[in-house]
């Protein structure tokens, strides 16, 4: 179906690379995403964070053109997925959560490889997956099967096959999962390489502290739908959650002692007398409550302040329940 | 799934080789092409005799080129017997005789069924034959005895005048030699005093001439004895004058007068007379005129032949009745197609199997190897690359099937190695059945990795549908080996297209041009389930992106 008129004036900005416009797909009665939309711009990494089920596979898949959405569109670099496939796919990058490689092929030539079915020539083929190596740190094993490489190696492998070909688009669907720290720090070293080199990317993934430490927006989907699409100060925000301030007294002060400080409350009162968790409104009243147990001859032993992070807000807007019931995320 | 690939391979297997168990491949009788070159009563019984058999349907074929091209038309045509000119007669005249049998020899089992229907009439033939000589040589033999009897009587009779006749002979010869004696004695006497007289005359012939030359030959002698005489008469005076010359003379010696003359010589005629020679004649003596030996000679009258008595003509009683022990009717085999007759199993075998392990090993590489794509996630990768999905899917078969002909061609290099398979005439041209079925091979292989969605659905699947297609396209046994009605069923095969160009290479020894049509055939067969697996192969990356 050509796109309508409304619909080609998706891309909103010159930059947006990646662009989803009310994306919808249902497996039978099940309605796997529901009028997902978002962007990309270029250079932006874009965290995509759902439990088990939420749609972040299914999403990925449409924006990879490996599944054909119900209703929606997607533009890779502005190009429309229906009306150009093989184009726009010329211009993305895909990065599953298997690694998708040939074992039995070794580094160099699996990246030589798919860098020749993405229409590269030889030379630039050759060229490219060598870079390719030496920025996932692979140029000393280029030559060695991929069965003999480290797990983490193979995931390093497997988001440089993504990027051989120097997309504009780079989707990657939970690139760390079972890697090493060392492996990982590679990983997030070559995706942030790549952001600044100006391609647009969409990030899935379980691990809230990566979306935190990578990414510049992220989009929070469950059922399907998009709950949340901002920075990840506003996520944060949106969850709702204020600091905590988790205090042990070697000698408790006098009762009362943190009713006159402004938004203070206690939570969660515990059976241990000695410990006390309080709710603060923000990081700035802790030196406050401190110099009132102080005044109300409390003698602290220690303390501990937990700022609300994005995880806090991803269990907030998702609901406590699990979410692993079905055998594959959608 | 596993468990029905074992049950359709027994189905398959079950019907296929019921022949060998005696079950015929079909209702229908096979046809059997005769070429009746000989004419004769003989070739006429053994076609009557053939065409009473209700298991095939005699056919006249004018040569045996017509016969062949019915062969090869005929899926139940197995064999052609051409009958060969003067069969009849030869069998008549105690000559073995040869029916000879062209075979094709891919229907072997269709051909040795009629062969030994065939054999048993031949055998039947032959005995019927020898009974009727033996009947008429046994009423010939009583007819002989009577005649030799009759004859050794009249043999007797002969032996009696002819002993008259040696004593008569030897009567003759002695008074023959006793007056060829005398007659001889008087001739010779009578020749002596011929001979005498003529020599007698002849001697006195000769004397009277060599006389009347001597009484010649004297007269010159004293003509020249009177001449010496007169000169010895001269030479004295001469001397005595001389002497008296000189005494008178004196001073005047100069001047003494010359001598007088000599006498002359005798001339030549009486010296050519003494030395002419004396010419004596030869006694002349004519005997043969007198002596007339056939004159001289008669030889006594020899006595008159008896009249013998007559000996039986046998040459005549035996040409007119003449009983010869016939021949045997056997049977010799050709090839009708120009092929062996004896055929290499292997040669039957290698491609066979050959053609098996390439499918087996064809549906699961593409099968499994998709599949392997699809867990990997390279499926789903190789799809966002950009490449179109047909063009991969063929890539990945053309990959697959230049494997499928080197395995094909490495297959052949060792069946012609190890177990000396004939190539044929033009072992080049077994590259096009070989690259057809490598073709629709990988094009089966697409098809089956789009139905079978696990590796343990393409393993069944694949396995079954390999050997299915190798049982019933007569990779494992000869196709005439199967009923009729799975034959045509195998037509859809691919398998049973190539194993027919490969058999018409290497069994039936035909040239190149017998494989187009089969590879062919397959390629267009391989080309169609292509197409079906191109369409399906969207389904393959369906469940890649699940």
């Amino acid at each position: 179906m050509p796109p309508s008129p409304e619909e080609k004036t998706l891309v909103k900005s010159p930059q947006t690379i990646i662009g989803a416009a009310h994306l919808r797909k249902s497996y039978g009665s099940r309605l796997a995403v529901d009028d997902v939309s978002f962007e990309v711009k270029a250079g932006e990494v874009v965290g995509l964070l759902g439990p088990n089920g939420a749609g972040k596979t299914t999403t990925l898949s449409i924006l990879a053109t490996l599944i054909d959405p119900d209703a929606g569109q997607v533009q890779i670099a502005g190009i429309d997925s229906r009306v150009a496939p093989y184009t726009l796919r010329r211009k993305l990058g895909f990065v599953p959560q298997s690694i998708a490689l040939y074992p039995s092929l070794s580094a160099y030539q699996n990246l030589e490889t798919l860098a020749r079915i993405h229409g590269l020539t030889r030379r630039e083929s050759e060229n490219r997956s060598l870079e390719a190596l030496e920025s996932v740190g692979l140029r000393d094993r280029a030559d060695d099967p991929v069965f003999t490489l480290s797990g983490g190696m193979k995931r390093r492998l497997n988001l440089a096959c993504g990027l051989v070909h120097r997309p504009a688009a780079l989707l990657l669907d939970e690139p760390t999962v079972g890697v090493d720290p060392q492996s990982r720090e590679g990983i997030f070293s070559t995706i942030r390489t790549a952001a600044d080199s100006g391609v647009a990317i969409l990030y899935s993934t379980h691990y809230m502290e990566e979306v935190e430490r990578m990414c510049d927006r992220a989009l929070l989907i469950d059922e399907g739908k998009v709950l949340a699409d901002g920075t990840i100060a506003q996520l944060i925000e949106l969850g709702g959650h204020h600091p905590r301030m988790e205090m042990v007294f070697k000698k408790s002060p006098l009762m009362g002692w943190y009713e006159d400080i402004q938004g203070v409350v206690e939570l969660a009162p515990t059976d241990d007398e000695a410990k006390l968790v309080l709710e603060l409104t923000s990081l700035r009243q802790v030196s406050e409550v401190l110099e009132h147990a102080h005044s109300a001859h409390g003698q602290l032993l220690e303390f501990a302040v937990h700022s609300p992070n994005l995880s806090d807000a991803f269990i907030t807007l998702t609901g406590h329940g699990l979410r692993d019931t079905t055998t594959q995320d959608q | 799934m596993l468990a029905l690939a074992p049950l359709v391979i027994i189905t398959v297997a079950g019907f296929s080789l019921g022949n060998i168990y005696g079950v015929r491949p079909g209702s229908e009788p096979f046809y059997l092409v005769v070429v009746n070159d000989d004419r004769g009563w003989l070739a006429g019984a053994i076609i009557d005799a053939l065409g009473r058999d209700h298991a095939v349907s005699v056919v006249s074929a004018a040569n045996l080129g017509d016969a062949r091209a019915f062969i090869r038309r005929q899926d139940r045509a197995p064999l052609c017997i051409v009958i060969p000119p003067d069969t009849t007669t030869s069998f008549e005249t105690g000559s073995d005789i040869h029916l000879i049998v062209y075979i094709d020899p891919v229907k072997r089992l269709e051909a040795a069924a009629i062969e030994l229907d065939l054999d048993r009439l031949c055998r039947v033939v032959t005995s019927r034959a020898h009974e009727l000589a033996r009947k008429r040589m046994t009423e010939q033999a009583t007819q002989l005895r009577d005649q030799l009897i009759a004859a050794s009587d009249r043999m007797k009779a002969v032996v009696a005048q002819l002993d008259q006749l040696r004593r008569q002979f030897e009567h003759a010869r002695v008074t023959a030699q006793s007056e060829l004696t005398a007659q001889t004695r008087q001739t010779i006497e009578r020749m002596r005093a011929e001979i005498t007289v003529q020599i007698n005359q002849s001697v006195a012939q000769s004397k009277a001439a060599v006389e009347h030359d001597l009484a010649e030959r004297r007269e010159a002698l004293v003509f020249v004895v009177s001449y010496l005489e007169h000169l010895q008469a001269s030479q004295r005076d001469f001397e005595s004058w001389l002497i008296k010359l000189k005494a008178a003379a004196g001073s005047h010696a100069n001047q003494i007068p010359p001598p007088p003359e000599w006498p002359a010589p005798p001339g030549k005629a009486p010296l050519a007379e003494l030395s002419r020679p004396i010419d004596f004649p030869l006694p002349h003596i004519d005997v043969a005129s007198p002596i007339a030996l056939s004159d001289t000679y008669r030889l006594p009258r020899l006595p008159e032949l008896p009249d013998f008595p007559s000996i039986p003509d046998f040459n005549a009683t035996f040409s007119q009745t003449a009983v010869a022990l016939p021949g045997i009717v056997g049977w010799q085999e050709r090839s009708i197609t120009g092929g062996n007759v004896t055929v290499n199993a292997f040669d039957q075998y290698v491609p066979g199997f050959g053609i098996t392990f390439l499918l087996i090993d064809m549906f699961w590489g593409v099968g499994v190897g998709l599949i392997d794509e699809r867990d990997w996630g390279t499926l789903a990768r190789l799809h966002v690359s950009g490449a179109s999905a047909s063009g991969l899917m063929l890539g990945k078969l053309t990959a697959r099937f230049l494997i499928g002909l080197s395995q094909m061609i490495l297959l052949f290099g060792a069946g012609r190695l190890f177990f000396g398979i004939s190539l044929g005439h033009n072992s080049w041209a077994l590259l096009f059945p070989a690259a057809a079925i490598s073709f629709a091979a990988a094009a089966f292989s697409l098809v089956i990795a789009c139905i079978a969605n696990t590796r343990d659905a393409v393993l069944p699947i694949g396995a079954m549908t390999a050997l299915v297609m190798s049982a019933t396209g007569g990779c494992w046994w000869p196709l005439d080996f199967e009923p009729y009605w799975m034959r045509a069923a195998a037509l859809g095969m691919p398998t049973t297209w190539t194993m027919l160009a490969f058999n018409n290479l290497m069994i039936r020894g035909l040239d190149p041009s017998s494989v187009a049509m089969p590879a062919v055939v397959t390629s267009a067969i391989g080309v169609s389930v292509l197409a079906i697996g191109i369409l399906g192969s969207s389904r393959i990356y369906r469940r890649a992106a699940q």
